[in-house]
């Protein structure tokens, strides 16, 4: 349990402006990708997924 | 999710590229980015949540469609000066055309479909009616689409672990989010850019 959070604080510690950065605009894109594509997932039939895909 | 591995990807190409040249990668600068989250809403609300997508009337779903997506288009436009944005924005014109073209909805023939899935589970669907409350795609005959070439038509290959369905517009919008990703002007002399952020190691 220590070792966890030991690595977890370093994990912490180590994150940067840059990072957030690159995770916001990451989750941007996806969001838009998925907003703006219509891909149909043949597996998908029937079954619940995300905006249909 | 099909299209998201783009994102991925173009992350990946982007960090490898800066190594590459030995420069510090920083992802491009989206302006406007409240945008997408602001119109990805009536699409969730349609699509993707239990609780509502069944309240919503075929036309109001179609309705929602049409203006996430201009919403998002609108996005996309303003800005246009990044790499691969005009690239997107033509992908998402495209499958916009088709969709308002054909009832606000993605048009899929039942030809196309027919390769995919067995003729017992096709029966089961209506046409002229959505796949499934989940989906953007109207299943129609393949002579009532209109813009057939731009509808859902292209099947993934069968060595491929996912069997799917996409469009001109969706080839287009995965590789202009790539190029995004890869190609922006987003690498900067590793020298001068760890001088001015005071930071050892390379970005990301």
């Amino acid at each position: 349990m220590k070792k966890i959070t030991a690595l977890l604080a370093l994990f912490l510690v180590k994150i940067q402006d840059h990072h957030i950065q690159i995770f916001m605009v990451s989750l941007t894109l996806v969001l838009l990708i998925l907003g703006a594509g219509a891909p149909m997932d043949v597996g998908g039939i029937g079954n619940i997924s995300i905006f249909g895909k | 999710m099909i299209l998201v591995p783009a994102v991925f990807l173009g992350l990946l190409a982007g960090w490898f590229r800066s190594r590459l040249s030995s420069k510090v990668w920083r992802v491009p600068e989206l302006k406007y980015a409240w945008l997408v989250l602001v119109f990805i809403i009536p699409q969730w609300l349609v699509f993707a949540l239990p609780i509502s997508r069944d309240l919503f009337s075929k036309p109001l779903a179609a309705s929602c469609l049409v203006l996430s997506q201009v919403g998002l288009l609108l996005f996309s436009l303003l800005n246009r000066h990044l790499t691969g944005m005009w690239i997107f924005s033509a992908g998402l014109i495209l499958n916009l055309l088709v969709i308002i073209s054909n009832g606000g909805f993605m048009p899929v023939s039942t030809l196309t479909l027919s390769h995919l899935i067995p003729a017992t589970t096709l029966a089961s669907l209506t046409v002229g009616e959505r796949i499934s409350l989940n989906s953007k795609d109207i299943l129609l005959a393949p002579n009532a689409i209109k813009f057939s070439w731009l509808a859902d038509q292209f099947i993934s290959p069968s060595w491929f672990p996912w069997r799917f369905i996409y469009s001109i517009g969706d080839v287009l919008i995965a590789l202009g989010v790539f190029l995004l990703l890869t190609f922006d002007q987003n690498l900067q002399d590793n020298k001068q850019e760890r001088k001015s952020l005071h930071v050892n190691t390379p970005i990301i």
